[in-house]
């Protein structure tokens, strides 16, 4: 089985197990710079086996995989999404409002705040000009990452960042992180994980067996 | 070092399976928490930094000095978050074990900031008091562990403003008890600032998310 074929089973496995997933979520990691692998529309992840995921230039696909080709043929930086709908994201993105610094591990991992864009492929390619992750107007999230562990990562932080927001707005006691601080540490948290990432190319050229999960999950501690 | 190594073993196995049990017991989430034992006076043994706790070993485990604790050797990297640990046992010598973790209801509280009160004769007993909330300071920073060490006084437990729980304990085994405690008793206030919020007698999850989607529609047409 092809490696970036079993890197998304893996994490469909550990999205389901976690239980932050909905009904019609995908799964997609680039494999060379045209090129992507997807999960196939309307297959649930929890019921995912390798035959339901395929190759696919991003240059011609069809429409419920427009989102995945468009991020990545914007970003170069991106090679995994994780197009999710956990459930506490829902509300928030049927409210369709910004979720605010309400952890520390939300404002390092996903950024200072999150924003929901509009369904259309062109909103959410704007809405994530200079981020990776967003909400998605009455559907779910969008996240991710150079690697499927930083796009996994914030999906878990960013359900459990929505559980607080929806919670403590609920309760009347919304209190956020000061926004030069939180951009602080997304600041940090980004060039740590730079140069984390850098560390481990080099160590990949000299031909060493890297672990990049275990690297992710030593910057996301906090 | 002030301790045989007897104790050394037990208590390196005693942090491995803290580390298993937050995860079992999904006192864990969306980031890594750590747990520390004091070894001696000036001594303690604390979970790696963000590695994975099923995969560690006792051996992995660092001893950290408490009275500075950029000073570790054996085992990995320690916790980035060891100085809080180091504060709290530099501060209450009974206090032989600590749990910072970020359980969702507990990290509910501390991004409202919102001291909770005594929910049941259990926190009163475990806890001993209202849990506070320690003034907000940056990952790492002075200004954290102030705040943390000062929201502890007279408790065994705080919340950590914007962050998570931080609990301490005789032993491992109260410890946990205390952030097991906690993570109920914030659930329990959660439910009933709730149902007090929306005027409803019975909580579901599905209550906060109506009341919350029709709050903000509102407050944006209004806007």
């Amino acid at each position: 089985m092809d490696k970036i074929v079993q890197t998304i089973l893996d994490y469909a496995a550990k999205l389901v197990a976690e239980g932050v997933v909905g009904e019609s979520d995908m799964l997609s990691m680039r494999s060379e710079i045209n090129f992507m692998y997807i999960t196939k529309a309307g297959v649930k992840l929890a019921d995912l086996t390798e035959n339901d995921i395929f190759k696919t230039t991003i240059f011609k696909v069809d429409e419920e995989y427009k989102v995945h080709a468009e991020i990545y043929k914007e970003r170069e930086d991106i090679n995994a999404i994780c197009q999710c709908y956990p459930k506490w994201v829902t509300p928030v993105a049927k409210a369709g409002v910004t979720i605010p610094a309400v952890l520390d591990d939300m404002a390092q991992i996903v950024g200072p705040t999150c924003k929901t864009s509009a369904d259309d492929v062109a909103s959410i390619i704007k809405t994530l000009k200079g981020r990776n992750s967003c909400l998605v107007k009455d559907k779910g999230c969008i996240t991710s990452g150079r690697t499927m562990d930083e796009a996994y990562t914030c999906v878990l932080v960013l359900d459990k960042a929505s559980h607080c927001f929806v919670a403590s707005s609920v309760i009347g006691a919304n209190k956020v992180i000061n926004g030069l601080e939180a951009r602080l540490m997304r600041f940090i948290y980004k060039t740590k994980y730079s140069k984390k990432n850098q560390e481990n190319l080099s160590a990949k050229e000299e031909g060493e067996q890297i672990k990049e999960e275990t690297s992710v999950k030593e910057e996301g501690e906090v | 070092m002030a301790w045989d190594k007897e104790t050394e073993l037990r208590l390196r196995q005693v942090i491995k399976d803290s580390g298993v049990a937050l995860l079992a017991e999904n006192l864990v989430q969306g980031t890594w928490g750590n747990t520390a034992a004091r070894l001696d006076e000036d001594h303690m043994l604390v979970t790696p930094t963000g590695l994975d706790y099923i995969a560690l070993t006792p051996e992995d485990m660092p001893v950290v000095q408490i009275s500075d604790p950029s000073v570790w050797n054996d085992g990995k990297k320690p916790t980035s978050e060891r100085k809080i640990h180091a504060a709290i046992m530099q501060a209450r010598p009974e206090i032989n074990a600590t749990i910072h973790s970020h359980p969702i209801f507990c990290s509910i509280l501390a991004s409202a900031r919102i001291e909770l009160p005594v929910m049941n004769d259990e926190m009163q007993r475990l806890v001993g008091g209202a849990c506070r909330v320690g003034a907000y300071g940056l990952p790492g920073t002075k200004k954290l562990k102030k705040g943390t060490v000062e929201a502890m006084q007279g408790r065994n437990a705080c919340f950590m403003a914007n962050h998570g729980v931080f609990c301490a304990g005789k032993d491992m085994d109260e410890a946990f008890e205390i952030i097991r405690i906690m993570e109920k008793s914030s659930y329990q206030y959660i439910q009933e600032c709730t149902l007090k919020a929306t005027g409803s007698q019975t909580y579901s999850d599905e209550l906060l998310f109506d009341y919350f989607v029709a709050d903000k529609t509102a407050k944006k047409k209004k806007a």
